[in-house]
């Protein structure tokens, strides 16, 4: 340190582009600590969710969990008094948890991208009208279909469905004005609102038995994760992250310096934002599919990971992953487990839970949101 | 050896804002683009920068086609230092200078990126602050920042988008000495939007005066601000004196029509 600060003495306002000072090591140490924090990070949200497979009303030890593990990987011979173990762990708990963590996960890295993108912090994965489309969809099918007799594939596809339709119609009237930031948060609000109504609507006309289905959906849970929806859920996660990170310092450009600027410095502002708003919206869908709306961890995710690693896209997406998904996970092992046996939607703990924690966000921040 | 912007035209939706513009400047020279507001002088640096296409006409650089690069090696040929930067997030100045790297690295910046950071931030003097979140920082400590962010770019051409509209007398001043100085250290082009006359004539080797997209009249300072033609572009009566080896413009303001 004692050289880098003679150096600032004898150079006051330095003129030429000589060879750089001789304090080459200390650049690439400045931010070596964020590789080593999201690793860290990884190894907490494993252990968490060894840990919530634990919790629950009936008692599974950790032995049993990694017992379990191992007999659905590597196969083996079931024995009988390990079997009800066995079959809560991999049937129920590990499903759930991991549909809750990917489901986390998706939501956060997808608000990632979408307040990067629009250079908003206040947007969420959810901006574009994403969410209500879905619920449409959902209630249409469930409306269309009846609310007993529908196979629950069915449903998922219509909400994904809708979703995507009217992100795509979304896109596509914005990018006949440029992809402008206000324009694409305008018409959000504009679908939001249309759509909201038209599930309204739907609810309004439809019979008891169909509007608890409505309402149930609307909910957003992961109580009938299976592991089809697991698998599904988190290869869209998966085959995103390592694509958005590809783009992540470009994203930088656009988050940090403008439209204009990032083309300056060599960014394909246009294509770039279409394909990632494409990304965020797919991650999104899929989620709201397969869980119902789950709002807020799209929005706080993303807000408590920058917190932690700074604004980088580079760290902040995947740690904006390990957010959402330990912020969804803690949501559903409370809503499981306060009111047990009763299980109460992660969409409405996770609100709970969310709000205190970003209220205290925005007091605490250093400096306010212009 | 220059700077050739050769008979531009460039319109928003239909309004004609620059038609026909064609300029040349030296390598190593600071030019400065004038007028009044909607001139397009704002409009020129962001053709030449890439930020728009223009519908016809071309870019040249040392006699190479720039508008035909794509857009990472444009963006290693022509820095751009836009207006003002609002960040919405919280951004340390190291990271912000940081971007200028943009178009050099990969995934993520190398040795020789961070190097060329510290030797922006300490050309700038912007040492102390490098930690601090540029959300943090003054008009001028962001301004700063912003040139900074393109010298890390390290690029033969420099375009500023009237850098210094924010800023207090001395770090406007200060910021196109600055600039001057790169272009006799570096042998940096460099071409300035900017509405203050007596600044553009005290440290722009050329100046341009646009007005309603076409370019009125062009040279060095003292040849460019002739009475009668500024009177004509900026609808307002000056006169032009020389002081101390500068030319310098004053405004004609006429006592009755005030009182009236």
């Amino acid at each position: 340190m004692t050289t880098s600060l003679a150096e600032r003495d004898a150079g006051t306002p330095p003129t030429g582009r000589g060879p750089a000072p001789a304090r080459d090591d200390r650049p690439r140490r400045a931010g070596a600590w964020r590789p080593v924090a999201l690793a860290a990070g990884a190894v907490v949200s494993v252990l968490a969710i060894v840990v919530a497979v634990t919790i629950g009303t009936a008692g599974v030890t950790l032995a049993d969990v990694w017992g379990a593990i191992l007999l659905a990987t590597f196969g083996g011979t079931l024995q009988p008094d390990f079997s009800q173990a066995y079959s809560i762990v991999t049937e129920l708990r590990l499903p759930r948890i991991l549909l809750a963590f990917g489901a986390g996960a998706a939501l956060s890295v997808a608000g990632a991208i979408m307040q990067g993108l629009l250079r908003n912090p206040l947007v969420s994965p959810f901006t574009l009208g994403v969410s209500p489309a879905a619920a449409f969809g959902a209630a249409l099918a469930i409306t269309l279909g009846g609310a007993t007799t529908l196979p629950a594939w069915v449903i998922i596809l219509s909400a994904l469905g809708m979703a995507l339709a009217v992100s795509a119609f979304v896109l596509s009237l914005a990018s006949a004005k440029k992809m402008a930031v206000a324009t694409l948060l305008l018409l959000g609000i504009a679908v939001t609102q249309l759509f909201e109504a038209l599930t309204s609507a739907l609810q309004f006309a439809a019979n008891e038995n169909t509007l608890q289905a409505i309402v149930r959906w609307t909910f957003g849970s992961v109580n009938d994760a299976n592991w089809g929806d697991v698998q599904i859920v988190w290869i869209v996660l998966l085959l995103s992250l390592p694509l958005v990170l590809w783009f992540a310092k470009d994203l930088n450009a656009i988050a940090f310096a403008g439209d204009d600027a990032a083309k300056s410095l060599g960014v394909n502002v246009g294509p770039l934002r279409v394909g990632l708003i494409v990304v965020s919206v797919l991650l999104a869908s899929v989620v709201v599919s397969f869980c119902g709306v789950i709002g807020f961890v799209g929005l706080v995710g993303p807000h408590i990971a920058r917190l932690v690693i700074g604004a980088d896209h580079r760290y902040l997406l995947p740690a904006s992953g390990l957010a959402g998904g330990l912020l969804l996970l803690l949501a559903d092992t409370v809503g499981r487990t306060v009111m047990a046996p009763a299980v109460i939607p992660v969409g409405i703990v996770v609100a709970f839970i969310g709000a205190p924690i970003f209220i205290n966000l925005i007091l605490t921040r250093k400096t306010a949101l212009r | 050896m220059s700077l050739v912007i050769d008979d531009v035209r460039f319109s928003y939706g239909k309004h004609l804002v620059l038609d026909g513009v064609s300029l040349e400047v030296q390598e190593g020279t600071f030019c400065a683009l004038l007028g009044p507001n909607g001139s397009g002088k704002s409009t020129l640096t962001k053709v030449v920068a890439g930020v728009h296409r223009p519908a016809s006409g071309g870019v040249r650089f040392r006699g190479d086609d720039v508008l035909g690069l794509g857009r990472r090696a444009h963006a290693r040929l022509i820095g751009y230092v836009p207006q003002s930067a609002e960040v919405p997030f919280d951004l340390t100045v190291r990271e912000a200078v940081l971007l200028g790297r943009t178009p050099h690295f990969g995934i993520g910046p190398g040795r020789a990126d961070w190097e060329r950071v510290d030797e922006a931030i300490g050309l700038l003097g912007l040492e102390e602050l490098e930690g601090r979140s540029i959300s943090q920082l003054s008009g001028g400590q962001a301004q700063r920042v912003l040139v900074a962010r393109a010298i890390a770019q390290d690029t033969r051409v420099l375009l500023l988008d009237e850098p210094t509209s924010a800023l207090d007398l001395r770090y406007q001043i200060e910021t196109l000495q600055l600039v001057r100085q790169i272009t006799r250290s570096h042998g940096i082009t460099a071409l300035i939007a900017i509405h203050d006359l007596n600044h553009a004539g005290r440290f722009c080797d050329q100046a341009v005066l646009l007005h309603r997209g076409r370019i009125q009249r062009a040279g060095t300072p003292a040849e460019a601000f002739d009475e009668a033609a500024l009177a004509d572009i900026y609808g307002l009566d000056v006169t032009v004196e020389e002081r101390d080896g500068y030319v310098e413009v004053r405004p004609v303001v006429h006592e009755l029509e005030l009182q009236r």
